[in-house]
């Protein structure tokens, strides 16, 4: 998900960046802080990012530091968690092994930068999408990937709300892939355009709701793109913001989705490799094994779920008055995961395996 | 595409070659992907007035409706009520996919030729 919507103000400002300092000394066990250079990363819609050189003196982090400070934009989906919710996802995740970029700090007083912030460490590398699966060097890098990815992902669906963490996230009642439907249904209730291939694909949704998985963490956007690599090795999982309790099998159809192998069509694990090396790496570290002919379900799903947030990215253009062109391109982006979803459909119904 | 008249789809048809000749070229780095989108945008225009997008609706519609009042609204609210579906329309996933490839072709043909033509 990405928007033109930014604003590039806060951090840029030294009155802001003092503000800043000041409050997060005592946070992190500091004597001083002193925040240097702020540069406003290149991000999505959702949130904004800002890379600050910071300098500690005393306490746990004494040193010079390069930190991210992630706060929210203008523009928040309302489904997506806020930077407070979204942090301690991280920091649970961080806990369990899973990788992310270190949390350093949260604060939750909005009158500071104007919004809710917090701080993590600064992980060098590359995550945009296009870049990784183009890398010449995929062919040798690529499988290993995404059997790391396939570890991460099982670490993260390790964590369960039966530990007792993460009691602010709502644990759906009854099956939560129906839950997917019906939140989809709504959002489609007040899109501006109709679409009866996708109403056709919710119903068959409902239709085929699988026995539901035990509930685990879910982080909801874990696809090429979000992840961070350097030298072909995963540094960093990103964007934790639609974290929630559901079915694991959720982020392994999101991560597989046509959309998100960036016209590597042929590599099914998110562009880069064979599905099979994400569900070895995935098998081989977690408790409840998962079958590649059960994530086709979600791959529908997670076709479904892109093809209504595009719609209303479009719509924040159409009926929010939003002047972008790149959310007006985006509305326009429904019939690739229709027809993708509709492929998958026929293929499942059809009792075909995978091409 | 060069029609010889001075018509919407030959100003487009210019104006896209101008700015993937003469502006794209000239444009530092941070600005190529908007000036993607803004050729993407004129692309989609120029065959959305030259295609006849809304033929594959009808089609659909007719093919659904033998009342004459089908609308895309009316056939997602019924295809969600249960009311249209593939006990009652064997071919509606074949129907729906044909739509969305004419859709496609005016949006986004070369997601079409990535599919080998499905």
């Amino acid at each position: 998900m990405s928007a033109a919507t930014t604003h590039t103000s806060g951090l840029a400002d030294a009155a802001t960046r003092e503000t800043v300092a000041t409050w997060l000394a005592p946070a992190i066990g500091a004597t001083r802080v002193h925040i240097g250079d702020a540069v406003l990363l290149t991000g999505g819609a959702v949130q904004q990012n800002w890379r600050i050189d910071v300098t500690v003196e005393g306490g746990p982090r004494n040193g010079a530091h390069v930190w991210v400070l992630r706060t929210d934009a203008a523009a928040r989906l309302n489904v997506s968690l806020d930077r407070v919710a979204e942090y301690r996802c991280i920091a649970t995740a961080h806990e369990r092994g899973v990788k992310v970029a270190e949390p350093i700090a949260v604060c939750e007083d909005t009158s500071l930068i104007g919004a809710s912030f917090a701080l993590q460490a600064f992980v060098s590398g590359t995550a945009q999408g296009r870049r990784i699966v183009r890398d010449p060097a995929l062919a040798t890098f690529g499988d290993a990937l995404a059997q790391e990815i396939g570890r991460e992902l099982a670490r993260i669906h390790a964590i369960r709300p039966a530990a007792g963490v993460l009691t602010a996230l709502p644990v759906p009642l009854g099956n939560p892939s129906r839950l997917v439907v019906a939140t989809l249904r709504a959002s489609l209730d007040s899109a501006s355009a109709p679409r009866p291939a996708l109403e056709f694909i919710l119903a068959w949704l409902e239709a085929h709701a699988p026995e539901p998985r035990t509930l685990t963490l879910v982080h909801g956007d874990f696809r090429t793109g979000n992840y961070m690599i350097n030298a072909g090795r995963l540094t960093a999982i990103l964007d934790w913001e639609f974290c929630h309790w559901g079915d694991p099998r959720e982020d392994i159809g999101w991560f597989i989705a046509r959309c998100w192998r960036f016209g590597n069509d042929d590599k099914v694990a998110g562009g880069i490799a064979r599905f099979a090396s994400l569900l070895a790496g995935y098998n081989e570290t977690a408790e409840a094994k998962m079958t590649a002919s059960e994530i086709q379900y979600f791959e529908v799903m997670a076709a479904a779920r892109w093809a209504t947030i595009a719609l209303l990215q479009g719509d924040r253009f159409v009926k929010g008055g939003e002047r972008s062109l790149e959310l007006a391109l985006t509305g326009l982006m429904p019939p690739e995961m229709e027809l993708d979803a509709l492929d998958i459909i026929e293929r499942i119904d059809s009792g075909k395996a995978r091409a | 595409m060069t029609t010889g008249k001075l018509g919407p789809d030959a100003l487009l048809d210019l104006a896209i070659e101008m700015l993937k000749t003469e502006i794209g070229p000239v444009l530092p780095p941070e600005k190529r992907y908007a000036s993607a989108m803004i050729v993407n945008a004129l692309e989609i225009a120029q065959r959305a007035i030259t295609g006849e997008d809304e033929t594959a609706d009808f089609a659909l519609l007719d093919a659904i409706y033998d009342d004459g009042d089908g609308t895309m609204k009316r056939l997602a609210t019924d295809i969600r009520d249960g009311q249209v579906d593939t006990k009652n329309h064997p071919d509606l996933l074949q129907m729906l996919k044909a739509q969305l490839i004419s859709e496609l072709a005016v949006r986004n043909p070369r997601s079409l030729e990535s599919r080998g033509g499905k």
